[in-house]
C-alpha cells in the first residue's frame, strides 16, 4: 500500500498531510483532521451522511479517496459558518422547523441544501427533492426537512449571503 | 406534584406544553454532535469482528495462526480464550420458554449468517478488517432453515436441541367457541409482516476504556439503557458494579434495536481490559443488517366471526412469529403484543389467540418502534375492511360501530404478562378520533373521486388505520432536580435518549415546575456514574414516565425552595410563587428572591435555617408508574396505484393522534411523522430478504430500501388530547404510534384501489401489488401471451 | 468496511497511465470512482494498484463537433448534465443523465467512469447505445475507436484490452426535429431501473419515419431493440407506442432477477418501451 501527500483545502485552511492510498476522504477529514461532523452512516456511497462541498459542489466523502481530492476545496459542516458567527440560513431553517432529531444525517443534508440555495435561492419543488432524495433520514419522516428548506430559502431571498462567506 | 398554576399545558406563558426549538440543535446543527464513532482515546485500539458466513454450522476448527503472525495485530480473541461466560439473557421469558440463550461468542456451532466467531484488534478498523481476512475457520455447513413454519415441522433441522418451537402463548377471553358457532359471517385471510430492519443511521458502536488504576472499566456505548448494559457487563465480565462505568454520547437514531445488549459489548470490554487499553468497535452497515437484531416477521392466521350489521362476535388468531436463531432481551415482546393488542380499539366480545414463537437461522429479533402492534394493527384492519367489503358497508361505519365507547374507559382486556402488566385501556376517546380523522381527511369526498379516476383508467384509494398502543411501560424511571447555588437548574434522568429531543422535553417539564425558562435547565442523561437508576428509552416511555420522575423531584425541589424563601423573606410558604427565576411574595411584588440566592442560602458552610436540615436543594424521584398508559390513533392514507407497474404512489398521509397530554407538539409532531415514514418504509419497501440456504440477499442500502424524501407525503399530524389518569400531568407515549398505524392505512388505502386484488402481506412492492393485480383480472401483463 | 490495502499512482500523461495498467493485470483505472470506492469498501474487488486519472490532460471537457458531441471520459456527469451543449445537441443524453443516481454522486461519476463500468442497469451505456456512439480508446497498441454495439460484451465488461483505457465518447448528434425520452422504472428515484429504455423518434407526416430504442437493467448489458424500430416505422404516435410494446415483449428477452418474476419483468420492457416511445414522439417536431 502506497502512501501520499496531499495537499488541499479544508474549511479555508490548507492542509498538507501524508495518506494511505486506501483512505477515503471522509476517514481522513474524520481522523487526520477531526472534522467529524462529517458522518459515516453506510460507507458505500448511498445515505449521504457524509456530503460536504468539493469545489462548491455537493459530494459524498466515503466514494472519494482523499488521495483524489489532492488539490481540492473542501467544506464540512464544521466549515459552513465560523464559530462565532450566526447560524447560516439552512443551519436556522432547521432548527427553526424541528428539521433533525437525532442529527447523524444532517451535516450532510445541511450542506446539500445549502449548496442547492446558492445556485438558486428559489428552487422548484422537483429540484429541491432530488437534492434532499440523495440522503436518507431515518428520524424525521421528511415532512420538517421539507418545511426547513422552504424557510431556509425564505430566509436567503430576504437576506442573501454566500456559503463560507464569514470565514 | 400538581401543575404550579392553573394555566393549561399549551399556554404560550408555559414552557410545558409550548413548541420550544430544541435545546440541542445549535450544537447538531453546527457539527458538534459528538457521537461513538467521532472520540478517540489516548492509545485507542480499533476492532473488527470475524462473523459467521454461514446460517448454520458446525465449527470444525479456527486457525488463528496466521492473523497472530501478522505484526500489525493486537489481540485475536476466539471462544477458546473466554472464561466461562453466561449467555446473553432474555429478561421476559416464561417458565415454559425454551432456554435458547445467545452465547457471546460462537463456540462449536454457528446459528445464523453474521454471528461473531472471533474478533481482531488492531490500531485501526482497515488494518484489523485486513487481520480479519486472515483468521481461518473451518465449518461444516448444516442444513439451514428460515420459514418459520418449516422450521416447527417435523424433520426441519434443529438449530439448538429437541425442538424450533421457543415457547406458545395462549390467551382466551370470552367465549370465541360460542361466538363463532352460527356466526352469520366468518372471514379467514392470513396476514403476513415482513422482517425490518432497525437502520439508524448510525449502526452501533462502543469504545470500552479499562483504568488499570482505579480497576474499572468505561463503556461508551450508544445503548438505549446504559445502566441495564451497566448490571449486565458487571455480571458477564466478574466486577463490581461500582467497577463499571457506562456512558452514552449522542446517538444517532435507535428505533429499538440498541436496547439489546449484544455480545460486542461484552468481547470489546473483555478485549479492553486483557489489552489494558481503549478498544472502539464501530458496526459498519453490512455488519448492521446480520448482526443487530431485527424485527417485525410474523404470520397471523386470523378467522373473524361478525354479524349482518358488521358488529364483530368473535376473533381467532393463529400467530407464528419467526424470532430467528436465538432469544434476546426481550424476544417474548414481539409474540405477545401481536395479540394482545390486536383487536386494538375495538370492543371483541372473545378473543382466542395462540402464538407461537419459532426459532430459525436467521438474525435473532427484538422489540423495534412499534413492537408487535405494527402487525397486530395491519391484520385487524385489513380484516376490517374485508368485513365492510362484504357487507357493502362503509369501512369507517364498521370502525364506528365496533369502537370501544368511551364511557367503557378505563377497560381491562383480560390480557396481561410479566413485563406488561395487566393490559387495562385507560383513557380516549376512539370515535372521536376516526371522526376528526375522516373530516380533515375529507373522506366523504373521496369516493366520487375513486369512481371518476377509475373511469379515467387511474387506480386510487383510500385506507383507514386505527389502532392502540401500550406505551409508558415501567418498570420505572428516575429523575433529580438540583437547583445550583449559580441559579441553574440541574436534571439528571435515566432516560438515555437517541434523537428524540429529551434535553429540550425534560428541561420543558422542570422549568415548568420551578417557574423558569429552559435556557436555564441542563438536562444530563446517559451516565451511570451520575444517574443511579435508570432505564431508558423504549416504548414510547420518556415523556409518561421519564418525565414524571423529573416533574415529581422538581416538585420537592420546588417545595424545599418555598421553605427556603419563607425563611429568607419572612413570608408564609403558601403566600409565594415561583415565576422568572424567582420565588415572589404572591401580591407584592418588590418582595422577591433569585434562585441563586436560595440555593447559595443552603450551600454547605452556611448555617441552614430553621426547619431545614439538608445542604443543598436537590431531590430525585424514581418513578414506577402503577399500569402503562395507552396511545392510539387513527391514519388515513391516499394512495395512487399505477396500474402499469404496480408502483404506489402516496398521495396524502393524516394522522390523529392522541398522546395524552402534549409537551411539546413541535417534537411530538416529529415523532409522529418519523414513525409514519418507518411506517411507509414497512408498507411499500423494506424486507430483509433471505436465501432459502440463510444467506441475507440485501444486506446493504442499495438493496434494502430505506424511505427516501419523495416516497413519502407531506405528513399531516393532528393532536388529540385525553389526559390520562395514569399520571398527574396526563401524558401518554408518542414515539412510536407513527409507526404503527401507517402500514395499516396504507394497506387498506392500495386494496381500496386495486380492489377486488387481494392484499394481505407487506411490503407492499410492485411486483407484489401487480401480481394481485393481475390475478384478480385488473390489469393483464404485457407479452402474457409469449 | 474499509478498502484493502492497494498502491496507487495518478501519471500525468496518458501514456505513463496505459503503461501502468497495461503492466499489472490486477491494476484498475480510477475515474470519479463513484461505484469502484465503494465496491472497495465492501472488499468486493482487491485491485493491486489504482491509476487515476484525474491528472491527465485532455480527458476532461465536451466539444462540439459537425454532426457529434465528443464528452471527455472524465467529464463530470452533473457536468455533462448542465452543459448547454448537452443540452441543445443532445436532449437524450442529459435527460439520461438526471436519472444516474442523486446531484451528489453525478458531481463526482464521470461519463467515461459510467461507460467502462458498464452497469447493465446504469443509464448512459443504453443512451450511447441507442444515439449509435463510440467510444474513444487509447491503449498500449495505440488508438482506437469501438462502436457502443461492441463495446459493451457481458456484465461489468467491456471490449477494453488490459490497459486501455477510454479517452473520450463520441456521439452523433441526432436530428433537432428527433424527440428522446429516458424512462425507467426504479423503486425510489435515483436507484437502479428494474427496467429502463431510452428512445430516439423521428416523425415524418405524423409517423415514425426513424428511431431508436434501447433497453438497460433487463439483461447482462444494454440492448438496442431493430425489432422494436423496425416495427414502429411508418406508424402514427399512439399505434407506434402500442406496438413497440408488443414487440418488445415478444422479441428481447430479459435476464432474471430474483426480487422479480420473469413475467413481471418482460411486462416492464412493454410499460418502459411504451412510454419511452410516446414520449419521444411527443417531442417529435
Amino acid at each position: 500500500m502506497s502512501r501520499h501527500q496531499i495537499t488541499l483545502e479544508v474549511n479555508g485552511e490548507e492542509q498538507v498531510k501524508e495518506v494511505d492510498s486506501r483512505t477515503t476522504l471522509a476517514d481522513f477529514l474524520r481522523e487526520e483532521l477531526d472534522l467529524t461532523a462529517t458522518h459515516l452512516g453506510c460507507e458505500h456511497g448511498v445515505c449521504g451522511a457524509c456530503t460536504v462541498l468539493i469545489n462548491g459542489e455537493s459530494a459524498r466523502t466515503c466514494t472519494v479517496l482523499a488521495v483524489q481530492a489532492d488539490g481540492a476545496t473542501i467544506t464540512t459542516l464544521e466549515g459552513l459558518v465560523a464559530a462565532d458567527e450566526d447560524l447560516h440560513p439552512v443551519q436556522q431553517a432547521f432548527w427553526d422547523k424541528h428539521g433533525l432529531q437525532c442529527g447523524f444525517c444532517t451535516p450532510g443534508l445541511v450542506l446539500s441544501v445549502a449548496e442547492l440555495l446558492e445556485r438558486d435561492p428559489d428552487p422548484s419543488e422537483d429540484e429541491v427533492l432530488e437534492v434532499i432524495g440523495g440522503h436518507i433520514c431515518r428520524c424525521t419522516g421528511y415532512t420538517k426537512i421539507r418545511e426547513a428548506v422552504a424557510e431556509a430559502s425564505r430566509l436567503i431571498r430576504e437576506s442573501p449571503r454566500t456559503v463560507g462567506e464569514g470565514r | 406534584m400538581s401543575s404550579p398554576d392553573h394555566r393549561a399545558a399549551g399556554d404560550p406563558q408555559r414552557p410545558f406544553g409550548a413548541p420550544l426549538k430544541r435545546k440541542e440543535d445549535p450544537r447538531l446543527l453546527r457539527g458538534g454532535g459528538s457521537y461513538i464513532a467521532d472520540m478517540k482515546m489516548h492509545g485507542m485500539l480499533a476492532a473488527a469482528v470475524v462473523r459467521s458466513p454461514h446460517a448454520h454450522a458446525r465449527i470444525i476448527s479456527i486457525d488463528t495462526s496466521e492473523a497472530e503472525r501478522d505484526p500489525r495485530t493486537r489481540a485475536v480473541l476466539t471462544a477458546g480464550d473466554l472464561p466461562e461466560i453466561e449467555p446473553l439473557v432474555c429478561i421476559d421469558a416464561e417458565e415454559t420458554t425454551k432456554p435458547f440463550n445467545q452465547p457471546v461468542i460462537a463456540g462449536d456451532k454457528v446459528r445464523y449468517v453474521g454471528e461473531p466467531v472471533a474478533v481482531v484488534v488492531a490500531s485501526d478498523r482497515a488494518v484489523a478488517e485486513d487481520i480479519a481476512e486472515l483468521v481461518l475457520v473451518e465449518y461444516e455447513p448444516l442444513d439451514a432453515v428460515v420459514d418459520p413454519e418449516r422450521a416447527l415441522d417435523d424433520g426441519a433441522p434443529i438449530i439448538h436441541s429437541e425442538t424450533n418451537l421457543v415457547d406458545t402463548l395462549e390467551y382466551e377471553i370470552g367465549d370465541s367457541e360460542g361466538a363463532f358457532d352460527g356466526a352469520p359471517h366468518v372471514i379467514s385471510e392470513r396476514f403476513q409482516t415482513q422482517r425490518y430492519a432497525g437502520t439508524p443511521i448510525e449502526t452501533r458502536g462502543m469504545i470500552a476504556e479499562w483504568d488499570e488504576r482505579t480497576q474499572s472499566m468505561t463503556l461508551w456505548s450508544s445503548t438505549q439503557v446504559p445502566n441495564t448494559v451497566k448490571g449486565f457487563l458487571a455480571e458477564r465480565l466478574g466486577l463490581p458494579g461500582t467497577a463499571i462505568r457506562v456512558r452514552v454520547p449522542d446517538v444517532g437514531g435507535a428505533f429499538g434495536v440498541k436496547i439489546q445488549i449484544y455480545p460486542e459489548e461484552v468481547l470489546i470490554s473483555f478485549l479492553a481490559m486483557r489489552l489494558r487499553r481503549p478498544v472502539k468497535w464501530i458496526e459498519d452497515r453490512w455488519e448492521h443488517f446480520v448482526a443487530t437484531t431485527h424485527g417485525r416477521e410474523q404470520i397471523h392466521d386470523l378467522e373473524i366471526a361478525f354479524d349482518d350489521d358488521g358488529q364483530i362476535l368473535g376473533v381467532r388468531d393463529d400467530c407464528i412469529t419467526n424470532t430467528g436463531a436465538y432469544l434476546q432481551s426481550l424476544t417474548l415482546v414481539e409474540p405477545f403484543i401481536g395479540v394482545a393488542m390486536l383487536t386494538g380499539p375495538y370492543a371483541v366480545p372473545a378473543l382466542r389467540a395462540t402464538s407461537r414463537v419459532a426459532i430459525t437461522n436467521k438474525t435473532p429479533m427484538n422489540p423495534f418502534r412499534g413492537v408487535g402492534h405494527v402487525q397486530a394493527a395491519f391484520t385487524m384492519e385489513r380484516a376490517i375492511d374485508m368485513i365492510a367489503r362484504k357487507l357493502d358497508l362503509d369501512p369507517a361505519q364498521v370502525r364506528l360501530l365496533n369502537m370501544i365507547p368511551t364511557e367503557s374507559l378505563p377497560l381491562a382486556r383480560g390480557i396481561g404478562n410479566v413485563l406488561a402488566g395487566e393490559i387495562v385501556y385507560d383513557s380516549g376517546d376512539y370515535r372521536r378520533c376516526l371522526s376528526r380523522a375522516l373530516e380533515i381527511s375529507r373522506y366523504e369526498e373521496f369516493a366520487a373521486n375513486r369512481e371518476r379516476a377509475r373511469e379515467e383508467g387511474r387506480l386510487i384509494g383510500i385506507g383507514i388505520g386505527a389502532f392502540v398502543e401500550e406505551t409508558g411501560l415501567g418498570p420505572y424511571e428516575s429523575g433529580t432536580v438540583r437547583v445550583e447555588p449559580s441559579g441553574r437548574i440541574v436534571v439528571l434522568s435515566g432516560a438515555s435518549p437517541s434523537g428524540q429531543g429529551h434535553l429540550t422535553t425534560l428541561a420543558q417539564v422542570a422549568a415548568d415546575e420551578l417557574g423558569v425558562s429552559i435556557e436555564q435547565v441542563d438536562v444530563v442523561v446517559g451516565d451511570t456514574d451520575l444517574i443511579r437508576w435508570g432505564v431508558g428509552t423504549y416504548a414510547s416511555r420518556t415523556a409518561a414516565v421519564g418525565g414524571v420522575a423529573v416533574r415529581n423531584a422538581a416538585s420537592a425541589a420546588r417545595e424545599k425552595l418555598l421553605r427556603v424563601a419563607a425563611d429568607m423573606l419572612e413570608a408564609d410558604a403558601s403566600d409565594l410563587e415561583l415565576a422568572e427565576g424567582a420565588v415572589r411574595v404572591v401580591g407584592s411584588p418588590g418582595s422577591s428572591a433569585p434562585l441563586a440566592e436560595i440555593a447559595s442560602r443552603v450551600m454547605p458552610g452556611e448555617e441552614l435555617p430553621v426547619g431545614i436540615d439538608e445542604y443543598g436543594i436537590e431531590a430525585t424521584d424514581v418513578y414506577h408508574p402503577s399500569s402503562n398508559t395507552f396511545s392510539y390513533g387513527v391514519h388515513i392514507s391516499k394512495v395512487e396505484v399505477d396500474r402499469d407497474t404496480g408502483m404506489v404512489k402516496l398521495l396524502e398521509h393524516h394522522v390523529v393522534n392522541d398522546s395524552g397530554t402534549v409537551v411539546n407538539p413541535l417534537i411530538l409532531d416529529g415523532q409522529v411523522q418519523g414513525g409514519v415514514a418507518l411506517g411507509v418504509g414497512g408498507a411499500l419497501l423494506e424486507e430483509v430478504r433471505y436465501s432459502e440456504d440463510g444467506q441475507p440477499e440485501n444486506p446493504n442500502f442499495m438493496d434494502y430500501l430505506l424511505p427516501t424524501v419523495e416516497t413519502v407525503p407531506i405528513i399531516e399530524v393532528e393532536h388529540m388530547v385525553v389526559p390520562t389518569p395514569i399520571n398527574d400531568d396526563g401524558v401518554k407515549g408518542g414515539g412510536e404510534g407513527g409507526a404503527v398505524g401507517a402500514p395499516a392505512a396504507i394497506a387498506n388505502a392500495v386494496a381500496d384501489a386495486i380492489h377486488p386484488a387481494r392484499v394481505n402481506a407487506t411490503p407492499l412492492t410492485p411486483v407484489r401489488v401487480f401480481a394481485a393485480m393481475a390475478e384478480a383480472g385488473l390489469v393483464s401483463p404485457l407479452g402474457s401471451g409469449r | 468496511m474499509k478498502p484493502p490495502p492497494f498502491d496507487y499512482e495518478a501519471p500525468e500523461t496518458l501514456d505513463a497511465a496505459i503503461a501502468l495498467l497495461g503492466g499489472d493485470e490486477d491494476a484498475k483505472a480510477l475515474a470519479g470512482g463513484q461505484s469502484l470506492v465503494p465496491l472497495l469498501s465492501l472488499r468486493l474487488t482487491y485491485p493491486s494498484l489504482l491509476v487515476d486519472l484525474r491528472r491527465i490532460p485532455g480527458l476532461d471537457g465536451i466539444e462540439q463537433t459537425d454532426g457529434s458531441l465528443v464528452i471527455g471520459a472524465m467529464t463530470r456527469q452533473r457536468a455533462a448534465e448542465l452543459d448547454d451543449r448537452v443540452r441543445e445537441s443532445c436532449p437524450l443524453l442529459g435527460k439520461a443523465l438526471t436519472h444516474v443516481a442523486h446531484p451528489q454522486i453525478r458531481s463526482r461519476g464521470t461519463v467515461g467512469g459510467s461507460i467502462a463500468h458498464a452497469d447493465p442497469a446504469s443509464e448512459l451505456p443504453a443512451t450511447m447505445l441507442a444515439l449509435g456512439g463510440k467510444a474513444r480508446i487509447a491503449g498500449p497498441g495505440g488508438n482506437r475507436e469501438v462502436d457502443a454495439e461492441a463495446l459493451f460484451t457481458g456484465l461489468l465488461t467491456t471490449a477494453l484490452e488490459p490497459g486501455e483505457l477510454i479517452t473520450a465518447i463520441e456521439l452523433p448528434t441526432p436530428p433537432a426535429n428527433a424527440g428522446s425520452a429516458c424512462v425507467e422504472v426504479t423503486r425510489r428515484r435515483g436507484d437502479y431501473a428494474q427496467a429502463g429504455c431510452v428512445a430516439l423518434v423521428e416523425l415524418e407526416d405524423g409517423s415514425v419515419a426513424d428511431s431508436a430504442v434501447a433497453f438497460f437493467g433487463i439483461a447482462d448489458r444494454p440492448v438496442r431493440a431493430p425489432e422494436v424500430e423496425r416495427a414502429i416505422a411508418g406508424l402514427g404516435p399512439a399505434e407506434a407506442a402500442h406496438e413497440a410494446a408488443d414487440a418488445a415483449t415478444r422479441t428481447i428477452e430479459p435476464g432474471s432477477d430474483p426480487e422479480l418474476s420473469d413475467d413481471y419483468r418482460l411486462h416492464l420492457v412493454g410499460v418502459v418501451v411504451r412510454r419511452a416511445v410516446e414520449q419521444a414522439a411527443k417531442e417529435a417536431k
